[in-house]
């Protein structure tokens, strides 16, 4: 099934669930718990997710998607203001991106 | 999220560009962790290098250790490190107290290194270093944060305020970081410094408190530049682009 799933192209509810479960596991499951984590939640003021933390989540999501989208390298090209507006739906958009031109 | 052991321990590692001849090795500096170098710096350099950034014992997610943060654990650290890691001969690169780490492994082992940057470490004799290294506590961490972390933009929620409060906590209370960093403070002194003959380049914020330790550092290693650059301490943080255009130029030729 896992197999199926990762070829398979996501929609946005199932990329937010993915972004959801992978930032539960990066900041535990009590934090998550107290938090209302919409697509427009930011990582750094409303997740509070500070830059290693961001790091262990950049990491999960390259080693879901492998190849097929080459998330450290768009973070790359931020500069800190947009690094701290980062939010949630700005990756579902840039991972659909990177889906539909595959 | 790659976790290699050496000596025994957990230690947290990052690599880009595994496949390219040379490679940078990224030290940050205390109460910090790799991802100073992860998102703007690694990249750029990760054009031209194969770079290796790596958390400090205690620091990011790297394993706790009580003991041993004196530079010269701290470069047999780095040392074996490089074994684990099988690599030869590195260009390398540290910022603040990683600049020390990284001037003291060109001290101790110049056969593992190519050319050495130095970015805002700081004079560990200096009083203000010693200061906040002396008077650590939570009222301290607040104070620091709501007035100096300004100039890196990033305000601490409640969440990571008690974070980086435990880390501090360990690392002041339960760790011998205190006693070994007040060893170190006639570090500038140490006369092998002078014998340093690595080509180096000295980066340091132009308001920076620091800038008088990169003029020292200057005047002690021969083939050393200082490049005093707009900002202060946070110059990796304030410009991270420019700071990683200038390191790559200066490796690749």
């Amino acid at each position: 099934m896992d197999a199926i799933v990762k070829t398979s192209k996501l929609n946005n509810d199932e990329i937010f669930g993915l972004m959801k479960q992978f930032i539960t596991e990066v900041i535990g499951e009590e934090f998550v718990e107290e938090m209302d984590i919409t697509p427009q939640s930011s990582f750094t003021k409303d997740l509070e997710m500070d830059s290693i933390e961001i790091v262990s989540f950049s990491e999960k999501i390259k080693a879901h998607f492998g190849e097929q989208i080459d998330f450290t390298g768009w973070l790359s090209a931020m500069d800190l203001d947009q690094l701290i507006n980062l939010n949630l739906e700005m990756i579902i958009n840039y991972i659909q991106e990177c889906q539909s031109s595959k | 999220m790659p976790v290699i052991k050496v000596n025994n321990r957990d230690v947290h590692i990052q690599e880009l560009n595994k496949g390219a001849a040379e490679t940078v090795l990224l030290v940050h500096g205390m109460f910090s962790n790799l991802s100073v170098y992860y998102f703007n710096i690694a990249p750029v350099l990760a054009e031209h290098f194969h770079v290796v950034m790596y958390d400090l014992k205690s620091h990011g997610m790297s394993e706790r250790v009580l003991d041993g943060y004196d530079l010269d654990s701290m470069t047999d650290d780095l040392y074996a490190l490089m074994d684990v890691l099988n690599l030869d001969k590195v260009h390398l690169a540290g910022y603040s107290f990683g600049g020390l780490i990284a001037l003291k492994m060109a001290m101790r082992f110049p056969q593992k290194l190519r050319k050495l940057v130095i970015i805002e470490a700081p004079d560990p004799s200096d009083a203000r270093t010693r200061g906040i290294i002396e008077e650590y506590s939570r009222e301290f961490l607040e104070h620091y944060v709501a007035n100096f972390t300004d100039t890196t933009k990033v305000k601490m929620g409640k969440r990571q305020m008690e974070r980086n409060h435990r880390m501090y906590e360990y690392l002041f209370y339960q760790t011998s970081i205190k006693q070994d960093m007040i060893r170190e403070s006639g570090f500038f002194k140490e006369t092998e410094i002078n014998a340093v003959k690595k080509d180096t380049l000295l980066l340091y914020g132009a308001s920076s408190n620091c800038l008088q330790a990169g003029k020292q550092l200057n005047k002690m290693i021969h083939r050393s530049d200082l490049i005093p650059l707009e900002g202060d301490h946070n110059i990796p943080i304030q410009e991270p682009v420019m700071i990683a255009e200038i390191v790559s130029s200066f490796f690749k030729n």
